[in-house]
């Protein structure tokens, strides 16, 4: 699904060149749970950021469903990224003027869905999170895990192939993290979603099917689970 | 989508309440104040456009050269427009116009109209008046016809059918036959009378000959040419054809005309010529520039205030452009945003400038546009101009909002930073500098004003009533009978007074060198109390003298400085008993008096000559002690109604009279003001915001200094001194600019103020004042907020 080769990321501070992705080959295939873990600093958002095209990598080479991704003009990269990949923040980051359905809804606006179409996928969506009765809430009116939850909804309204999430339950007691891990462990085993996970927690990281320990850049050691 | 971001606009305003109030306020101030500076200079523009000959039509106008000055004039001889017609083909029709008061009676109802004019009978066919009732094609024909507008025939039929009713018109009472009834003269109209007499009563009935006197300068002529005609080619005709028909007599006279043509759109702004009513190209200049400048402030606090949210609002830029939003697509929803806001205070604006219209008319001095509504084009230019100040105003914030790094936003490493605030500021200073530049021509126009009526003129003008006898042969028996009256210290007869009107006589009189000399002087016609009761001083010779009976009525002439200097006299006393020939008199020179203003501060002072001509008053001049000022006019109008009880009682004070010269830099002056404190309350308004913003952005830092020991004061410093800094450059940048513009403007007064350096120290100090209340209010605020609690926010 994705490579990365070589990828290298560093701000020039003064003579030396800072590093924060140091030298890093990574290939992750469909269907893959993979969750990256390191002391703060290690670079695993950075690393993530780069995999969303969010950031770009200083050298180094980048592969997305075949396509050479360092190559492509921002554009590109974005029609690329809204095709493939939801993101999953750990601030959640929904749009606080917008209410459930609206903030779900949004990515499929940007696609240019009908009008009648986003409201059926929308409906499908609340439905299978069983939060239909929130939908014309605020997200202000609802808990983080409600909140996590809408996250969540509206990185799969688009059916992404791909799913990119920033500690997803760092701003979770465990009950609720718990829960949301499982959403993505079901995800990753009943709708075949490829899922990249930020973490700090051993346990939640122990949800994927392979851990990347990162250290300064680098990677550390992989373990297959 | 586009409803998704229609949404989001509106709950973004609502959410935001104070700073969508600051916005949408601040949008409607100058959305509306554009608005009526623009239909100000519309309809300044529009002057005589309704014509629909208007590109075929020109005023024939003329230089007159005498061996003494250039004259150029509006006015046109009677002859030049009948003996042009025949000669010229190119010229399709000719229209001569006089202004002139007359006095009209209808059994008891009589009325000075001092809006009449004498028109020649195609006078309908060249211009676009149009006729009520009667026949366009010979109304204006025959002698003694006449036509009254709309409103003026109401005054003397009511409700009656005016047409073919008489009316006595002037003193003696010359009866008059109503052929037609028009509709009142449009406002844009250069060309305005209340009611037309032909012009056959003159040129057939009362002065016969007057058609084939090529000296005399009482008309204004308009020329209709045909289509096509090249009017700089038939100016150049003109030269031979006045030398072929006028030459002789022009080289006898001593009196040499040039003929000129004006384009008749051109006349009410670009001729210096004067006439009926003057425009000012300048002013419109002015106004469009200050309208411009205010849409600039409105502008700019949106922008400033929309970038310094931009803190806010890049939360939001980062999840839609994570979630697939282009930049493209988000640029369009910003902007779309500050359209729904324009158009917010489009409505607002509507609202405003409907209950304020009446205002402005007011303040214009002229109906401007009869209501906001009256003209739906109106509505739809004010319409578009709300949608493209949104599109402007929206562009620049658009872009900044857009074009945040989603990473940088969402990791919270986004901070305000430094990037705008160069930008911010520098906005801020352009504000400021139009505000205080606004505000040094306000006082430089009131100083100017102030300047001009309170200047001596060189005779008094207090307590000074003035009476239109229109030539009454009661006028000396009236003026004996009040001569006693208690309140009354004084009484004078004369053709003219000061700021009025006064004849331009053909005048040949002795020079240094002892040749008579040809000029056309300025000419009034007094009697032996006009000096003494004007106050006006003698600085060489005598005064006119009853003891001198015989030869002063006749034979003596009394200049002022500034002819005597034109015929070459360095001292006033040499050119006592020089000759003089002027009108059909002879004689010499009794007196040189001191130069006074007979005509406004714009103008020079120019020669002057006083001759007694008993048969020429037409006004009564009374001076008044102040005591008992209704029981003096009230015995002043039983003897009017006593003596002279044919003509209309109407007075006026000198003082006021005098001063309506004034009335349109007035009129600018009042404008200019109310322009200049709406940019200035907008400038403001964007102060305010933005002072709160940046405040709001600086808690924790405020927060931190008073955990550190900073005092209030001290914090309310910090924060004030970084916007007075800016004031300060403003200062500086628009003292020049300021001080060139006005300085440009006083050149066209003859007389006028130096600007002084206090004009500046009052704008600056203003500014300061009003933007340290502004800040201070946010900073005291700020500064006096629990830093426990804004640390803690953090």
């Amino acid at each position: 699904m994705l490579s990365l080769q070589h990828i290298s990321k560093y701000y020039q501070v003064g003579g030396n060149k800072n590093y924060v992705i140091n030298d890093i080959s990574l290939n992750v295939d469909e269907g893959e749970f993979v969750s990256i873990m390191g002391p703060s600093g290690s670079g695993k958002s950075t690393l993530l950021n780069i995999i969303g095209m969010l950031d770009e990598p200083t050298n180094g080479y980048h592969y997305f469903v075949d396509q050479p991704v360092h190559q492509l003009k921002e554009k590109q990269r974005s029609a690329l990224y809204k095709q493939y990949i939801g993101f999953v923040f750990q601030a959640y980051h929904l749009i606080d003027e917008l209410t459930v359905a609206e903030n779900i809804e949004t990515p499929l606006i940007y696609q240019d869905v009908k009008g009648s179409e986003r409201k059926a996928m929308v409906a499908d969506m609340l439905d299978r999170f069983q939060i239909v009765g929130k939908k014309d809430l605020f997200p202000a009116q609802l808990s983080g895990g409600q909140q996590q939850l809408v996250g969540i909804a509206r990185a799969l309204i688009a059916k992404p192939k791909l799913i990119l999430a920033d500690e997803p339950t760092g701003n979770l007691n465990s009950k609720q993290g718990e829960e949301i891990m499982e959403l993505f462990r079901k995800l990753n085993k009943e709708d075949g979603v490829t899922i990249i996970q930020v973490t700090h927690s051993e346990k939640n990281a122990e949800y994927g099917s392979r851990i990347i320990n990162l250290l300064d850049g680098k990677i550390e050691s992989i373990k297959n689970l | 989508m586009l409803k998704n971001h229609f949404k989001i606009a509106l709950r973004n305003l609502w959410k935001h309440k104070a700073f969508s109030f600051i916005n949408v306020t601040g949008l409607s101030i100058g959305i509306t104040a554009c608005f009526f500076i623009f239909m100000y200079v519309a309809f300044e523009l529009s002057y005589d456009r309704f014509n629909t000959k208007a590109d075929r039509i020109y005023r024939l106008v003329t230089d007159i050269k005498t061996p003494s000055e250039t004259i150029n004039t509006d006015a046109t001889s009677w002859a030049f427009g009948p003996n042009i017609k025949p000669e010229f083909p190119e010229v399709e029709a000719f229209v001569r116009v006089q202004r002139s008061g007359y006095l009209i009676r209808k059994d008891n109802i009589k009325f000075q109209e001092e809006n009449a004019m004498l028109a020649d009978s195609n006078f309908f066919k060249v211009f676009d008046f149009k006729l009520v009732k009667g026949d366009i094609n010979t109304a204006l024909i025959k002698p003694a016809s006449i036509i009254f507008s709309e409103t003026t025939a109401k005054k003397y039929f009511g409700d009656a059918d005016p047409m073919g009713k008489t009316v006595l018109m002037s003193g003696d009472g010359v009866p008059a036959i109503v052929t037609g009834v028009m509709k009142d003269m449009p406002g844009n109209s250069q060309i305005h009378a209340d009611l037309l007499i032909s012009m056959t009563s003159l040129t057939q009935k009362f002065r016969p000959d007057i058609d084939n006197q090529w000296g005399n300068y009482g008309a204004n002529t308009y020329l209709l040419l045909k289509p096509g005609t090249n009017p700089k080619q038939l100016e150049a005709k003109f030269v031979p054809f006045i030398e072929k028909r006028n030459g002789k007599q022009a080289r006898e006279s001593k009196m040499f005309a040039t003929l000129l043509l004006e384009p008749l759109k051109d006349v009410y702004l670009h001729s210096t010529r004067g006439g009926q009513e003057v425009g000012s190209i300048s002013n419109v200049y002015i106004f469009s520039i200050v309208a411009v400048f205010i849409l600039l402030i409105a502008c700019i606090n949106f922008i400033n205030l929309t970038t310094a949210r931009s803190v806010e609002r890049a939360k939001e830029v980062g999840i839609r452009k994570v979630v697939g939003a282009a930049k493209g697509e988000l640029a369009a929803q910003f902007i779309g945003e500050s359209v729904v806001l324009c158009i917010i205070a489009f409505f607002i604006t509507l609202a405003l400038s409907s209950l304020l219209l009446p205002v402005f008319n007011q303040l214009a001095g002229k109906v401007v546009s009869p209501g906001v509504f009256s003209n739906p084009l109106n509505v739809l230019e004010l319409f578009l101009l709300s949608v493209i100040i949104g599109l402007l105003a929206g562009i620049y914030p658009a872009l900044v909002l857009s074009s945040f790094r989603p990473v940088m936003v969402l990791k919270g490493r986004f901070s305000s930073g430094t990037k705008g605030n160069f930008l911010r500021k520098s906005l801020v200073v352009a504000q400021f500098s139009i505000s205080i530049a606004l505000i040094i021509g306000t006082i430089v126009v009131y100083d100017q004003m102030s300047f001009m009526q309170n200047q001596d003129l060189g005779f008094s003008k207090e307590q000074t009533l003035v009476l239109d006898t229109d030539n009454d042969p009661g006028q000396e028996a009236f003026k004996q009978s009040i001569k006693d009256l208690p309140g009354v210290k004084a009484v004078t007869l004369s053709s003219s007074v000061p700021g009025g009107g006064y004849n331009g006589a053909y005048s040949e009189i002795e020079n240094s060198k002892g040749d008579l000399q040809v000029a056309n002087l300025s000419l009034y016609f007094v009697d032996f109390d006009y000096i003494k009761n004007y106050g006006l001083k003698i600085v060489a010779g005598r005064p006119f003298s009853r003891d001198f009976m015989n030869t002063d009525t006749a034979q003596a002439m009394i200049i002022n400085e500034q002819a005597a200097k034109l015929f070459g006299y360095a001292k006033p006393e040499q050119a006592i008993g020089r000759r003089f020939k002027q009108w059909g008199r002879e004689g010499k020179i009794i007196g040189v008096m001191k130069d006074f203003h007979y005509r406004s501060l714009q103008e020079k002072i120019d020669p002057l000559t006083m001759r007694v001509e008993m048969k020429a008053f037409n006004k009564v001049s009374i001076k008044l002690s102040t005591a008992n000022l209704q029981t003096n006019l009230a015995q002043i109008e039983s003897k009017w109604k006593q003596y002279i009880p044919t003509k209309p009682y109407s007075y006026f004070f000198l003082d006021e009279f005098f001063d309506r010269q004034y009335r349109s830099e007035q009129r600018f002056g009042k404008l200019f003001f109310n322009f200049a404190l709406l940019a200035i309350a907008i400038s403001c308004l964007g102060l305010l915001g933005l002072a709160s913003y940046s405040t709001y952005q600086r808690t924790r830092e405020i927060g931190i200094r008073k955990v550190l020991g900073a005092s209030t004061s001290g914090i309310v410093n910090m924060l004030s001194i970084d916007f007075l800094k800016l004031v300060l450059i403003s200062f500086v940048i628009a003292t020049p600019v300021a001080w060139y513009f006005m300085h440009k403007w006083l050149l066209d007064f003859a007389y006028r103020i130096q600007i002084q350096w206090w004009v500046f120290a009052a704008a600056g100090v203003l500014a300061m004042v009003v933007a340290l209340t502004t800040i201070s209010f946010q900073a005291i605020k700020a500064a006096l907020t629990n830093p426990v609690k804004s640390l803690r926010s953090e």
